[in-house]
C-alpha cells in the first residue's frame, strides 16, 4: 500500500513510510485559525480551525454568504488567506511557493456549483486539462496531451457514465451531464482530496442525488476524502460522514449528522428557518 | 420646441440646402445615372482592315514598297510632295461595299483623320485629300475598313477595374493582418480581468486604452493621406492607414471580449495546478477565439468598403481608377467599378456573415 501510494506520488512529494499508511487518524488536512477579510472589508472567514481525517465525507453547511466558498477555496489558495495557516498531507499550503503550491493543487481536486467547463471545448478537453499540473506547459502550445493520458481519460469518463459524449462539446450537455464530466475531470488529477462547492446547487433533485453518489462512490471506494459544501441539510445527513456549519464565517457545528436537532438547526440557519427536505 | 426649431432652421442655412438644385441638376448626372444600365463590360472588337502607304514631304522620295502580302493594297497618286498637295488615295482588295477611314499618320506616329470611304462592289475605293500641315517629314497613309463585328469580349475597362478591385481585397486583407497581428497582443494589455494580476497593470491598462481611443479617434482617410506623404502614393500607404485604423479598432472589440469571458474555467484549471501559460491557453484562449475570428472577419469587411475610397486620397485600390473614370467624364467606365465594388462588398458581406454564424 505504502510502496505504491509512493509511486504514484510526483518527484519532490516526501516519500518514505506515508505517514497515512502509519496511523489512519493523521489528518489530510489541518486548518488553524483560518481567517479571510476580502479588500472590501466583508469578513468572510473568522478563525476558523477544524481537521479533517482521511476518508471523511465532511459536508460544510450554513446560509448563502456564511463562507463556505470562500472556506473552500481558501483550501488551494484560489483565494488567498487573510490570517491562519491549513496544512494538507502534512504541508504548509500558506507558506508555499509558486511551483510547491501547484504541486499541492493537483492532488486536491475540485468540482464547482457551475461546472466550470470550457463550454466550447470537447469533454475530453475538458477531463485532460485536470492533467495540466503534471505536463510540461510548453506542451499546451500544441495541445499535446499523451495517447494514454486520453484513453485514461476516457476511463474516467466511463466510470461517470458519459464516455459516448467524449467528442461532444461541453456546452451542450445538460447540468448533470456536465457536473459529471466535472467529476472525471477531479478523477484525473488522482486527488488525495476533493475540494467540491455547492457541486448540486444547480441541479434539479434527482440529478443531485445522482451526482453525489458519483462523488460519494470516489469517497468510499478510491478512498478519496471529499470536502463539500451543500444547501440542503437532508442531503448533508444522507451523504456526509460529518458536517459542520459555518454562520457568518464561524464555525458553529462540527459533529455527527444526527447531532443536529431542532436548537442546532436554528443556531446554524436562524430563528426563521424551516428544514426543506429533498428526496 | 422653439431652441429646436432655432438648431434645425440655422443647420438648414450653414448647410446650404437648396432642395431646388436637385432638379436644376439633374441633367449633369443623368449621363451617369443611364451608363448605370450600361456599364462598358461587354465590348465587340470590330474588325479592322488596314492598309498603309508612305508619304514624304521635302522631295525626299521614299523607297518603294515591298512585294506586300495578298492582303488589301493602297496606293497614293503621288509619294512625294508638300502641305496643301491635293493627293488621290486609291484602294482595293478591300471588303466589298463597307466604310472605312482614312488616316494621316506623322513622322512620331500621332495620328488624324483626313477623310471617310466607301468600298464599292469589288472592294475598291478612290479618295482625294489634301496633305495635313504637320511637323516632320517621313508621313504614312492609311486606310482602315471595317469588315465587320468581332465576338462579345470583356472590355479592357473591366480587366482594369478587376485588377484594381483584386488590389483593393488585397489591400484590406493585408491592412487587417497588419491590425490583427498588433491587436492581438495589446488586447490582452487593454482587459481589466487580465491586467489586475500584474504589476502596474491598472496604468497599462490604461495607457493601452488611451492608445486605442486616440488613434480610432483619426479617421482612417486622414491617416491615409498622413501615409502618401511617408511612403508615397500607392497601396501600401493604404495598407498602414487601414492596418492603424484596425489595430485600434480590433484591439478593444478584443479587449472586451477577454473582458467578459466567464471566469469559471479559470478558476478550474488554475485549481488544477496548472501554469499561467496552460490558463491561458485551456481556460481563456478557447473562450476568446471564436470572437477574435468573428470581429476580424468583420473588420475586413469593413477595410474592404473602406478600401474602395481610399484611393480618391492616393492609397491604392480601385477607388484610384473610379475617381480618374469620373473626372474624365468616362461615366460608363465609372459604373462599371461602381458595380464592381457593390459586388464584391455583397459577396463578401455575405460571406462574412455565414463564416460568423458558423462560428458563434
Amino acid at each position: 500500500m505504502a510502496g505504491e501510494l509512493a509511486g504514484t506520488s510526483p518527484p519532490g512529494w516526501p516519500r518514505g513510510p506515508i505517514r497515512r499508511s502509519v496511523a489512519v487518524s493523521d489528518p489530510i488536512l489541518q486548518i488553524e485559525h483560518l481567517s479571510k477579510t476580502y479588500p472590501d472589508g466583508t469578513q468572510a472567514l473568522a478563525d476558523v480551525s477544524f481537521t479533517v481525517a482521511p476518508g471523511e465525507f465532511l459536508v460544510v453547511i450554513g446560509l448563502s454568504g456564511s463562507g463556505k466558498s470562500t472556506l473552500l477555496r481558501c483550501l488551494n489558495r484560489l483565494v488567498e488567506p487573510t490570517a491562519g495557516t491549513i496544512r494538507f498531507q502534512g504541508r504548509d499550503v500558506t507558506a508555499a511557493s509558486p511551483q510547491e503550491l501547484r504541486e499541492i493543487r493537483r492532488r486536491i481536486g475540485m468540482i464547482f456549483q457551475h461546472f466550470n467547463l470550457v463550454r466550447r471545448a470537447s469533454v475530453l478537453t475538458n477531463v485532460l486539462a485536470g492533467r495540466l499540473g503534471y505536463l510540461p506547459p510548453a506542451w499546451a502550445l500544441a495541445n499535446y496531451f499523451p495517447p494514454a493520458l486520453a484513453r485514461r481519460a476516457a476511463a474516467n469518463l466511463d466510470r461517470v457514465g458519459i464516455v459516448q459524449k467524449v467528442f461532444t462539446r461541453a456546452g451542450s450537455l445538460s447540468g448533470g451531464q456536465q457536473q459529471r464530466v466535472g467529476i472525471a475531470r477531479a478523477l484525473i488529477q488522482e486527488p488525495a482530496l476533493i475540494l467540491a462547492d455547492e457541486p448540486v446547487a444547480s441541479l434539479d433533485p434527482a440529478t443531485s442525488h445522482s451526482v453525489l453518489r458519483y462523488i460519494e462512490e470516489l469517497n468510499k471506494k478510491d478512498g478519496i476524502t471529499v470536502l463539500c459544501s451543500l444547501h440542503f441539510l437532508s442531503l448533508a445527513r444522507r451523504y456526509g460522514t460529518r458536517i459542520i456549519a459555518l454562520r457568518s464565517g464561524q464555525l458553529v457545528f462540527d459533529g455527527r449528522p444526527h447531532d443536529i436537532d431542532e436548537d442546532r438547526f436554528k443556531a446554524i440557519y436562524g430563528e426563521e428557518a424551516v428544514e426543506v427536505e429533498v428526496h | 420646441m422653439a431652441a429646436t426649431l432655432l438648431v434645425y432652421a440655422y443647420g438648414w442655412r450653414v448647410t446650404q440646402i437648396r432642395l431646388g438644385e436637385l432638379w436644376r441638376g439633374a441633367h449633369l448626372i443623368r449621363p451617369f445615372l443611364s451608363a448605370l444600365a450600361v456599364p462598358d463590360v461587354l465590348t465587340r472588337q470590330p474588325d479592322l482592315q488596314k492598309a498603309a502607304a508612305v508619304f514624304y514631304y521635302g522631295g525626299e522620295t521614299p523607297p518603294p514598297p515591298g512585294p506586300g502580302p495578298g492582303g488589301p493594297r493602297l496606293r497614293l497618286s503621288r509619294v512625294t510632295g508638300a502641305i496643301g498637295d491635293r493627293v488621290v488615295a486609291s484602294g482595293e482588295g478591300f471588303a466589298p461595299s463597307r466604310g472605312g477611314i482614312l488616316w494621316w499618320e506623322n513622322q512620331i506616329g500621332q495620328r488624324q483623320q483626313i477623310g471617310t470611304l466607301t468600298t464599292d462592289g469589288q472592294g475598291r475605293f478612290t479618295q482625294a485629300f489634301i496633305a495635313p500641315d504637320v511637323q516632320g517629314t517621313h508621313n504614312m497613309v492609311s486606310a482602315e475598313v471595317v469588315r465587320g463585328v468581332g465576338p462579345l469580349r470583356l472590355s479592357q475597362t473591366f480587366f482594369t477595374v478587376l485588377d484594381r478591385m483584386v488590389e483593393t481585397v488585397f489591400l484590406a486583407l493585408m491592412g487587417t493582418t497588419m491590425g490583427v497581428l498588433f491587436a492581438v497582443p495589446l488586447s490582452f494589455l487593454g482587459a481589466r480581468n487580465l491586467t489586475a494580476h500584474i504589476p502596474a497593470g491598472g496604468a497599462i491598462y490604461w495607457l493601452t486604452r488611451s492608445l486605442f481611443n486616440l488613434t480610432r479617434s483619426i479617421e482612417a482617410l486622414v491617416l491615409a493621406i498622413i501615409f502618401t506623404v511617408w511612403v508615397g502614393l500607392g497601396p501600401f500607404a493604404g495598407v498602414l492607414a487601414l492596418g492603424v485604423h484596425s489595430v485600434a479598432s480590433l484591439g478593444k472589440l478584443y479587449s472586451e471580449a477577454i473582458e467578459s469571458i466567464d471566469t469559471g474555467p479559470i478558476e478550474a484549471i488554475t485549481a488544477t495546478g496548472a501554469s499561467g501559460l496552460q490558463i491561458i491557453r485551456y481556460a481563456v484562449v478557447p473562450q476568446i477565439v471564436p470572437q477574435f475570428i468573428a470581429f476580424t472577419i468583420y473588420r475586413w469587411d469593413i477595410n474592404v468598403r473602406f478600401s474602395t475610397v481610399i484611393g480618391f486620397v492616393g492609397g491604392g485600390g480601385i477607388g484610384f481608377v473610379l475617381q480618374q473614370y469620373i473626372n474624365l467624364l468616362q461615366w460608363r467606365q465609372a459604373a462599371t467599378a461602381l458595380w464592381m465594388i457593390a459586388l464584391v462588398v455583397v459577396l463578401l458581406d455575405y460571406a462574412s456573415a455565414v463564416v460568423r454564424q458558423r462560428i458563434v
